[in-house]
């Protein structure tokens, strides 16, 4: 089972919407999906010990990859989504990976983990490895790859400019916004 | 001459599945238009179109519905979430499933369609309408996504009643709809009047929400820059006033920081 | 065909550097999401959406080239990543519906 040369699509895609939520006490920054599209907008409200603020969300959506070969089912409900990185920061180490990496024709993505769980237990490198299996599977490798990092690897949220590939726009008159909100 | 099409015919080109069809598939398309950005097809979708998306949410047939389209075909086997079905019945649009992608779709559609031929009912003399005065105010609740359009579907359909033309009907709903918006966007609450005289139609919204800082830059194209307060909320920017100027004949806007924003405007009834 | 070929015969504007490759059927979508689900390699991507975010989607589903439809002004930062990554992405005045007609009539399949 173990020597499948595992071939990966996507399944049990679903589509709904990434929430970002910040609590002003304790600046924690928590992070869900959601498929419920009745959207009710943040006010602010409270969780126990919390006052989350929405401060941002944007339509998503989550798959699992299966191998079509053994049928190995690979769960990624604990991402919550990828990130471009835009070079703001020299000594990040997306950014120094993306150097090294260039010359190779091979293209950085970062992904986040649900946070605030992420920040303790990061989707394991191992797990990343098969996302970006996947993406190399459906292109055109001669030309290009794509190799998929863990968002630790940032050197500073607060400052990074990077953005989530997420949809924006779609709903509301809120036209492409050239910063991504602050969130960190 | 236009390229037009029967609703009948989309749904077997496309092998579609009905989600809604209460009204018949008789009506005719004369217009495609293949798009996800809702803002989009409110500036720029012709009447009597038909929306192919893979935007598979209520916002989508709202949408469609101010921009007086008959009819939204989900490609790629989309189903609509929430009560987008039955927002589509009651405002007689019909809803369609599509295995097909976009480009197939669209595709399908081409060569199907039958240029030149038109629809045989002949169009029905219409009354000219009376003029009665009216006034009404609607309220508009802040922060409720899910009864956003409610406001500008209601006025769309008094219009209608009154025997106000279509075209400018659906220009008075699409602005509103920005307006109600701009308002469940920003602020806690607000209020709409309506109020038709026999030369104009005029629509006011009213908010108690955090104001305009510049009005100039927000009514250009592709304004983006919010204030943090609007950030904060998660939703705002774009405001939409570029699209409510393009189809108002008279656009008057008054903005206090942290008091609200009045929108004032006014729509020509041409004799 | 190629990106190339596509942009002399349906008189597309090249706005970013990019090298040239073989256009492989086309997509349709405004929703990044459903490019990273659905969209095939070498696919032309025809959208009105100008968010940079759409440079690294087309990246990741590996499209040979991102049509802007309708003549929409796209943003300087998104032409720059383009160019930077190697994305070829063009403008066409024309709406997505009418070109992807014009691309059917050229015989460019759906993948
Ligand atoms: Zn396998
Ligand atoms: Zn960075």
């Amino acid at each position: 089972m173990s020597d499948c040369q595992h071939h990966w699509v996507m399944t049990n895609v679903k589509y709904g919407f990434v929430i970002f939520e910040k609590c002003y006490h304790c600046k924690e920054l928590r992070t869900y999906f959601t498929e419920d599209d009745s959207l009710l907008l943040g006010d602010e409200y409270r969780e126990g010990e919390h006052f989350y603020n929405r401060l941002e969300s944007a339509q998503s959506f989550t798959f699992d990859l299966i191998c079509t070969r053994c049928n190995r089912l690979e769960t990624f409900n604990d991402l919550i989504g990828l990130f471009y990185c835009t070079s703001c920061m020299p000594n990040c180490q997306v950014e120094k990976l993306q150097q090294q990496y260039a010359p190779h024709k091979t293209w950085i993505m970062v992904a986040f983990g649900v946070l605030p769980d992420a920040k303790k237990n990061p989707i394991p490198q191992a797990k990343l490895d098969i996302l970006s299996d996947y993406f190399n599977q459906r292109r055109d490798t001669t030309r290009s790859r794509i190799k998929i990092v863990s968002f630790e690897l940032i050197a500073d949220l607060a400052r990074c400019k990077g953005g989530f590939i997420h949809d924006v726009g779609l709903l509301t008159k809120e036209g492409p916004s050239e910063e991504r909100k602050p969130l960190f | 001459m236009p390229n037009i099409i029967s609703l009948q015919t989309i749904k077997e080109t496309l092998n579609a599945q009905i989600i809604v069809a209460d009204s018949g598939l008789d009506d005719m398309i004369e217009h495609v238009y293949a798009s996800d950005l809702m803002s989009d097809l409110l500036a720029f979708g012709k009447p009597n179109s038909i929306l192919l998306t893979g935007l598979a949410t209520k916002q989508a047939v709202i949408s469609a519905h101010m921009a007086e389209f008959k009819g939204v075909v989900f490609v790629r086997g989309k189903l609509p979430k929430d009560n987008a079905d039955k927002y589509a019945r009651d405002k007689k649009i019909v809803l369609l499933s599509t295995q097909f992608d976009m480009y197939e779709s669209c595709v399908r559609i081409y060569a199907a369609m039958s240029p030149g031929v038109l629809p045989t009912s002949a169009t029905i003399e219409e009354q000219p309408p009376e003029h009665t005065l009216l006034s009404q105010d609607f309220h508009i609740q802040g922060r409720d996504f899910s009864n956003a359009g409610n406001v500008s579907t209601e006025i769309k359909e008094i219009l209608k009643k009154i025997g106000i033309d279509s075209q400018i009907s659906r220009r008075v709903a699409i602005s509103t709809y920005e307006g109600e918006l701009n308002v469940i966007m920003h602020a806690n609450q607000g209020t709409a009047r309506l109020i038709v005289s026999p030369t104009a139609i005029e629509v006011i919204i009213k908010d108690q929400g955090p104001g305009i800082p510049d009005i100039e830059m927000a009514m250009q194209e592709g304004f983006t820059t919010a204030s943090e307060e609007m950030r904060a909320m998660g939703f705002g920017s774009g405001m939409g006033l570029p699209n409510i100027n393009k189809n108002t004949d008279e656009l008057r806007i008054e903005s206090k920081i942290n008091d609200g924003t009045t929108v004032y405007m006014k729509f020509n009834i041409e004799k | 065909m190629t990106v190339q070929e596509l942009i002399k015969i349906m008189g597309l504007t090249p706005l970013s550097t990019f090298e040239d490759r073989e256009v492989k059927g086309v997509f349709i979508s405004d929703m990044v999401s459903d490019v990273m689900t659905a969209a095939k390699s070498g696919n032309l991507w025809l959208t009105i959406q100008t968010h940079k975010s759409i440079v690294s989607t087309a990246n990741l589903a590996d499209v040979s080239a991102v049509v802007i439809t309708g003549g929409k002004k796209v943003p300087q930062e998104t032409i720059d990543i383009a160019s930077k990554y190697n994305i070829a992405l063009l403008s066409s005045p024309l709406p997505t519906y009418t070109l992807a007609i014009k691309l059917h009539e050229l015989g460019i399949e759906a993948e």
